[in-house]
């Protein structure tokens, strides 16, 4: 294992990983509590306040075992204590990704290649929390209102918001496949083929069930990776 | 006069509160996230160098800045106060937390952006953040082993090519929903990256306000075409 693998997969940062992550337990706890009060304030029953607890755990069986695959990838690329925090906190593989490398080509080297050391990999990190805390301290400051912000920003459309964050999406990650693509290699079979597939398997669930559409991303990344390891 | 009373009440009980737990969790975690550094300069004396630090900060901020704005305000109406705070601490949120709020909110029975769809949501929320940090959890650990068995090529290929793989993944599915800006996004890439060999933040902000703003031309003419 490199270095600065080894590094991140040290003891003390499992400790660290495990109180970020407790934070989210005890969120959820004190917001369970203070919903299971409110609710029976305005009428609601006791049964169905654990009913909407239930159901909500019943619908996330299927989209939190897809993240295991993807776990898997993401801890050998930034070690098995930043993976676990990261995606128990923010919790979205591809963005964690992307900071790490856009850390990497901000110290000035290849993402896990040559000259990626311990020193990248703080870059890397550093990236990778300064992004999460962008949505952390916004939403923690100006949670209560939004309303009136996504008035302004829809500026009277709507249907606007989606498309700006998609175009947005595209933006991002026609950026980061652009450099792959270029490699001319490995990482190029990579993208060509975690696209394709991830085209057809969506377009699969669409046609049978709903419930398949979360284990999309980690098949796909799953195909993208044999064929580059075949073909690169 | 029953309803300013009411309006009084629903403050009291649940905003207030809501918006108290909120704003304490997500900037503690703020605070906390930022430990990993503090780690790595205890026990390594590795710091980040600034120059480094300030140039990926940029190039991270041109990437997804506007994220932080856009997607709270897009999800807020759905997810009410308690579900946002919820939701953007622990993340994964249109795929898995919208769905358990939607879902709960169907079985019990009550309408979507009323008080009672509120709590309901906020009940199947807490739900779903205490069966993926399980899963999270397991597959730390679990996965950590499974790491250790596999074959280095294996490894090897996961360590190399999960991140291009889930990148073109990413992009192959938001190609489908906007399929005229698809080529938009990659062929900025290109033509920045490889033609014009320009800087990060360049390639960046070009591709991404680039693709914005002919999305906002094609939007204007109804020409967005895909799903």
């Amino acid at each position: 294992m490199a270095d600065y693998l080894q590094v991140a997969n040290e003891f003390g940062l499992w400790l660290i990983a495990l109180v970020v992550v407790s934070i989210c337990v005890i969120q959820a706890i004190l917001y369970y509590r203070q919903c299971m009060k409110a609710g029976k304030e305005i009428g609601l029953t006791e049964d169905q306040l654990k009913e909407g607890f239930w159901v909500g755990a019943k619908t996330a069986i299927g989209p939190a075992a897809a993240i295991f695959i993807i776990m898997v990838g993401l801890m050998t690329v930034i070690g098995g204590p930043m993976a676990w925090m990261r995606l128990a906190v923010i919790g979205a593989a591809p963005t964690e990704l992307t900071a790490a490398r856009l850390g990497a080509e901000g110290y000035g080297v290849a993402f896990g290649g040559e000259g990626y050391g311990i020193e990248a990999m703080a870059v890397s990190w550093w990236t990778m929390i300064i992004n999460g805390i962008g949505w952390l301290v916004l939403v923690g400051l100006i949670g209560d209102k939004l309303e009136p912000v996504r008035e302004k920003l829809a500026g009277g459309q709507a249907s606007w918001l989606p498309v700006l964050s998609g175009s947005a999406m595209i933006g991002v990650f026609g950026y980061l496949i652009g450099g792959d693509v270029l490699t001319l290699e490995g990482p190029m079979y990579a993208v060509i083929f975690g696209a394709i597939s991830m085209i057809i398997l969506i377009k699969i669930a669409e046609k049978t069930s709903e419930t398949f559409k979360p284990y999309c991303l980690g098949i796909a990344m799953i195909v993208g990776m044999i064929f580059a390891i075949l073909l690169g | 006069m029953n309803n300013m009373n009411a309006e009084e009440r629903w403050n009291e009980v649940y905003l207030k509160p809501v918006k108290k737990v909120g704003m304490i969790t997500l900037l503690v975690a703020a605070g906390l996230t930022l430990t990993p550094l503090l780690y790595l300069y205890v026990a390594h004396g590795v710091v980040p160098p600034f120059d480094a630090a300030m140039r990926s900060w940029g190039l991270v901020a041109a990437a997804f800045g506007a994220f932080y704005i856009v997607e709270p305000v897009s999800y807020y109406a759905i997810l009410g106060l308690a579900g946002t705070y919820m939701s953007f601490l622990s993340g994964n949120i249109s795929n898995l937390r919208l769905p358990c709020a939607a879902m709960a909110q169907e079985v019990v029975g009550v309408t979507e952006g009323s008080q009672e769809g509120e709590i309901i949501a906020t009940m199947g929320i807490s739900a779903s953040v205490i069966v993926n940090i399980i899963a999270v959890t397991l597959a730390a650990f679990v996965g950590m082993a499974v790491i250790g068995i596999l074959p280095e090529v294996i490894v090897d290929g996961f360590r190399d090519y999960t991140a291009p793989a889930i990148f073109g993944a990413v992009y192959g599915q938001f190609s489908l929903r906007y399929l005229h800006l698809a080529p938009i996004g990659i062929g900025i890439a290109l033509l920045f990256i490889g033609v014009f060999q320009a800087p990060a933040w360049l390639s960046i902000l070009f591709c991404v306000f680039g693709t914005m703003g002919i999305a906002r031309l094609m939007f204007n003419k109804d020409i967005l075409g895909g799903e």
